[in-house]
């Protein structure tokens, strides 16, 4: 559902993540025309890659009190707006034996210091209301973590762009701009569909591009200096923990567990990459290693638990620009204003921060647009609920009537919220479960491919989880593909889609493959290779 | 307990030995933890479908004579291999399954994706063409039970179209299945099978014949018959041009059936069938395995002279996969391989993966060692064993069923 773009607009927003979603939305809530273009599909950077903790900010009231402030007020305020992408689970920061128990002390101070409400709880208390923590520790305190599902998040934030008039393409890349004097006018997009190219023009344009915004600015002709931080994680085959574990600790590798619908995720870890890696990142042998070790003094139970997959995302730490030798990282926010800084008008860099403050984030670059195009609307993202996430004046009544729902409706009104209704179901058959690990129907995937812009299987995954499941795809992957065809009509495309889809699957299996994933996957070969004969290249 | 032979695995290899072994006058008791790979089962048995990158059509047991002399084809002689085979097709008409094809030379089946494949023995009521030309200028209809999304038309007329064909797409309803459409889960193919019997296969066959007029051929999916073939029968019999099938994802229906086939053939001659039981551990005397123990049957031992062991890979957890090593969980057995996890797998999804090769080391007579030691009376069959890529070769049923006959033919002289 993809609109032809129209020639003149007051914003381009180049990236389709948090960020750049956030930042579409805040425009056309503001009312202007206003454009996004992603180069692959909504997510498929950072956004899709990161840990989905709803930080508290308890992390940073240490080391970085201003960040710690920033994230504890959009945690409150995602609370309120996203309420259907958020879990409010709340978090335990735990001292382990081998950990100093005065850092806990240094911890609360500052959290009272940055505004977070935090309590000192008995250890043994801790281990009754979360059973899955490590029953050895020494010291607990909780805070207002929670987890967030950073998929709906980015998909609300493009209804919700949409829906106030914003155009939004995916698979459109930028490839150069289009300037006229010192000023960007315009860009270049390819469209990786059919290597199509158009030229669309826009008074500002706003890179929000993550990692990959390096090379958009340099394609503008500006330098900023960006590192790839790569961070790998592993999913667990069952949810182990209610409540996010962190180690009460100088902030250090895999010292977070968040639990996430059905999953939990072990996290993270942080080192520098070359650029040319940051498109093919494989998660290592030593990191899984280390995910482990780490993860299992949080959780013994981690030892035992099926480990379901390994990811990684590339953050994009960027140099601070008050720093001459360049080696200085900024913390928080970047937001860029190329015409002050590098005499190039029309054109605006938003990096750095964090999953949970895309909307600040989204806030400012809107901001420093409206003061480019002298508009003077104020910013509502913070009032205005996603949508999926309105009040219900009926919640009472449906809150009752939840238990009558079946788990697939439940599975779907946690993925859409509110919006759950738009998914036309007419008959038994649009009922008919697709994917059985997470409960998407045949309505829901169609909805998907009519509404959310879905092209192949790894858009349909990202929107309604089909193949996140238990089974990676194993059993529902084949029949995503038949449905998707339905709507295609290439069936040569539509295979070789399917390959792919199961090829991408396999990069996160193939680093945790052992125990009962080496089982599933060896039986997911036969049946797509062998029963099905796919990946045969002379047939 | 006391038997003469004693089958550990009750999946294709497991019952073919045991029924052999049965039916040579030994007192055969398979123990077996439930599963089968025919449970998934493609419709067809392969010999040699693919060697060095090479789809193998003509001559495969010419062909067969190019594998590495490790391999089990090999260490059983080529000749010998073929005269085991010969039994097979025999064999199954007896438990009641009727197969077509010969060792002479593979023909194709059609994948539910539209590709056509190489196979040795296909079951008969599935879709088969000697060549690829038997396609050319046919006029097929396929046909789906509405709702069902398990079946791809338009992948199986994109591959038959290729072959210049032409195709007409429908899909069917009939009202004996509408208790089904009441719930999200149920229209798969094994409920579906309960639900087409008697006048439900009457109600299917007229619907079929007149969304198949002006056809050649009608192509329907493989959800017929989980306890019979009387189903299919009476399909075919009612429906005025020929009937094919094709198979479905998991659950095959068919595949039940052979194996439930197989099973009960073999408690007709006077088989025990242990079911739902994993064997926990193995008494030896030197070299020879005396007794095994079981989780249902605890302390009590059950003797026997020879055994058999075919558990399968890792998915029939034949072999397990911990984080640092890979083992045979009842005995222990030597494998090809523990250690390093980074060597299992390659990252390429549809590339040869080193796991499909890991198994149980054999001598020339396929008995296990354990620590290097022979076990004089126990021997190994099917996917358990190590050295070759039965996916990537096409070979899975083939090694099955020889290793099988071989091990059979071992404990029963």
């Amino acid at each position: 559902m993809e609109n032809t773009p129209r020639k003149e607009y007051d914003v381009i927003i180049i990236g389709g993540g948090a960020t750049g979603a956030g930042t579409a939305r805040d425009c056309a809530l503001r009312g202007l025309k206003t454009i996004l273009a992603e180069r692959l599909d909504f997510t498929a950077g950072a956004t899709g890659r990161n840990h989905g903790l709803l930080h508290s900010g308890a992390r940073y009231a240490h080391t970085d009190p201003e960040s710690a402030s920033e994230c504890i007020k959009e945690n409150i305020i995602l609370k309120r707006i996203a309420r259907h992408c958020v879990e409010e689970t709340s978090g335990l920061f735990v001292t382990l034996p081998e950990d100093d128990l005065n850092y806990q002390d240094a911890l609360v101070n500052d959290c009272f210091k940055a505004g977070i409400h935090v309590d000192v709880l008995d250890p043994k208390e801790a281990v009754k209301i979360e059973p899955a923590v490590n029953p050895d520790i020494i010291g607990a305190v909780k805070v207002p973590d929670g987890s967030i599902d950073p998929f709906r998040l980015t998909t609300a934030n493009v209804l919700d762009a949409r829906m106030h008039g914003a155009d939004i393409i995916t698979y459109h890349e930028v490839i150069g701009f289009e300037k006229s004097g010192n000023s960007i006018t315009g860009v270049r997009l390819r469209n990786h569909h059919n290597g199509e190219e158009t030229v669309i023009h826009g008074k500002v344009t706003i890179n929000a591009a993550g990692i990959w915004g390096h090379h958009i600015a340099k394609l503008a002709g500006v330098n900023i200096n960006m590192y790839p931080a790569k961070g790998a994680l592993l999913i667990f085959g069952h949810r182990v923990n209610n409540m996010v574990l962190n180690r009460c600790r100088k902030p250090g590798d895999a010292d977070i567990l968040v639990p996430a619908d059905t999953i939990s995720i072990i996290g993270t870890t942080s080192t520098r990459i070359p650029f040319d890696e940051i498109d093919h990142m494989e998660v290592t042998p030593e990191e899984v290693d280390l995910l482990l070790r780490e993860g299992e003094k949080l959780s013994p139970a981690l030892a035992y638990t099926r480990v379901l997959r390994a990811y990684a995302g590339v953050r994009p730490l960027v140099a601070d620009d008050s720093d001459p030798t360049g080696r200085s990282i900024s913390r928080g926010i970047v937001c860029l204003d190329h015409a002050k800084r590098d005499g190039l008008e029309g054109f605006i860099t938003i990096t750095g921060g964090k999953l949970i403050t895309y909307r600040l984030m989204a806030e400012e670059a809107t901001n420093l647009a409206c003061k480019k195009l002298n508009i003077n609307k104020p910013c509502e993202t913070a009032e205005i609920p996603l949508p999926g996430s309105e009040p219900d004046s009926k919640d009472e009544e449906r809150r009752a009537h939840i238990i009558e729902l079946s788990t697939e409706q439940k599975a779907a009104e946690g993925r859409h919220g509110s919006w759950t209704g738009k998914i036309e179901s007419r008959s038994d058959s649009d009922d008919a479960l697709v994917c059985e690990c997470e409960q998407v129907s045949v309505a829901e995937v169609n909805y998907a491919i009519n509404e959310l812009h879905v092209h192949n299987l790894i858009n349909l995954r990202r929107r309604t989880r089909l193949g996140m499941g238990t089974c990676q795809g194993e059993l529902c992957a084949c029949r995503g593909a038949g449905l998707l065809d339905k709507h295609d009509n290439c069936s040569d495309r539509s295979l070789k889609d399917l390959a792919s889809f199961m090829e991408e699957r396999w990069h996160g299996m193939y680093p945790v493959c052992w125990g009962e994933t080496l089982c599933e996957v060896q039986f997911t070969s036969w049946l797509y290779q062998g029963v099905m004969g796919l990946g045969d290249s002379h047939l | 307990m006391r038997f003469d032979n004693i089958i550990i695995g009750g999946g294709l290899s497991g019952l073919i030995a045991a029924v052999v072994s049965q039916r040579a006058g030994k007192k055969t008791a398979i123990i077996s933890a439930g599963q089968s790979a025919l449970h998934f089962w493609s419709g067809s048995f392969e010999f040699l479908g693919n060697i060095d990158g090479n789809m193998v059509i003509d001559h495969p047991l010419m062909e067969a004579e190019r594998l590495p002399d490790s391999h089990p084809y090999k260490k059983i002689g080529i000749p010998h291999t073929a005269e085991l085979l010969s039994k097979v097709a025999p064999l199954l008409q007896e438990a009641g399954i009727k197969v077509k094809g010969s060792l002479e030379r593979n023909h194709y089946r059609l994948t539910p994706m539209g590709f056509l494949k190489p196979a040795w023995l296909t079951l008969d009521e599935y879709f088969m063409a000697d060549h690829p030309s038997q396609i050319e200028g046919k006029k097929y209809a396929i046909v789906n039970i509405a709702g069902y999304i398990d079946f791809y038309p338009n992948f199986l007329r994109n591959g038959l179209d290729k072959h210049g064909a032409s195709c007409t797409i429908s899909a069917i309803d009939i009202p004996q299945l509408a208790p089904l459409r009441k719930s999200t889960t149920e229209m798969r193919a094994t409920n579906m099978s309960r639900f087409l019997r008697n006048d439900a296969v009457d109600s299917l066959a007229k619907e079929i014949n007149m969304a198949s007029r002006g056809a050649d051929e009608a192509i329907v999916p493989a959800v017929l018959g989980m306890f019979s073939d009387e189903p299919v029968r009476r399909l075919r019999n009612q429906i005025d041009r020929p009937v094919n099938f094709i198979a479905t994802t998991p659950a095959s229906v068919p595949g039940v059936r052979c194996q439930l086939s197989l099973r009960d053939y073999f408690i007709r001659l006077g088989g025990t069938f242990i079911p739902g039981d994993t064997v926990k551990k193995g008494v030896f005397d030197g070299q020879r395995l005396k007794r095994v123990y079981t989780v249902n049957f605890g302390d009590m031992p059950i003797e026997a002279d020879n055994f058999v062991i075919c558990t399968g890979s890792f998915f029939g957890h034949g072999l397990i996969a911990n984080i640092d090593r890979i083992y045979e969980p009842i005995f222990g057995l030597d494998l090809n391989e523990t250690g390093d996890r980074t060597k299992w797998y390659d990252k390429d999804f549809f590339s040869p993966q080193p796991y499909m090769g890991t198994g149980v080391t054999t001598d020339s007579e396929f008995r296990p060692s354990l620590n290097g030691h022979t076990i004089e009376n126990l021997y190994a069959t099917g996917a358990l064993l190590a050295g070759f890529n039965a996916l990537k070769e096409g070979s899975g049923a083939g090694i099955t069923l020889a290793t099988a006959l071989h091990a059979a033919s071992k404990i029963c002289s």
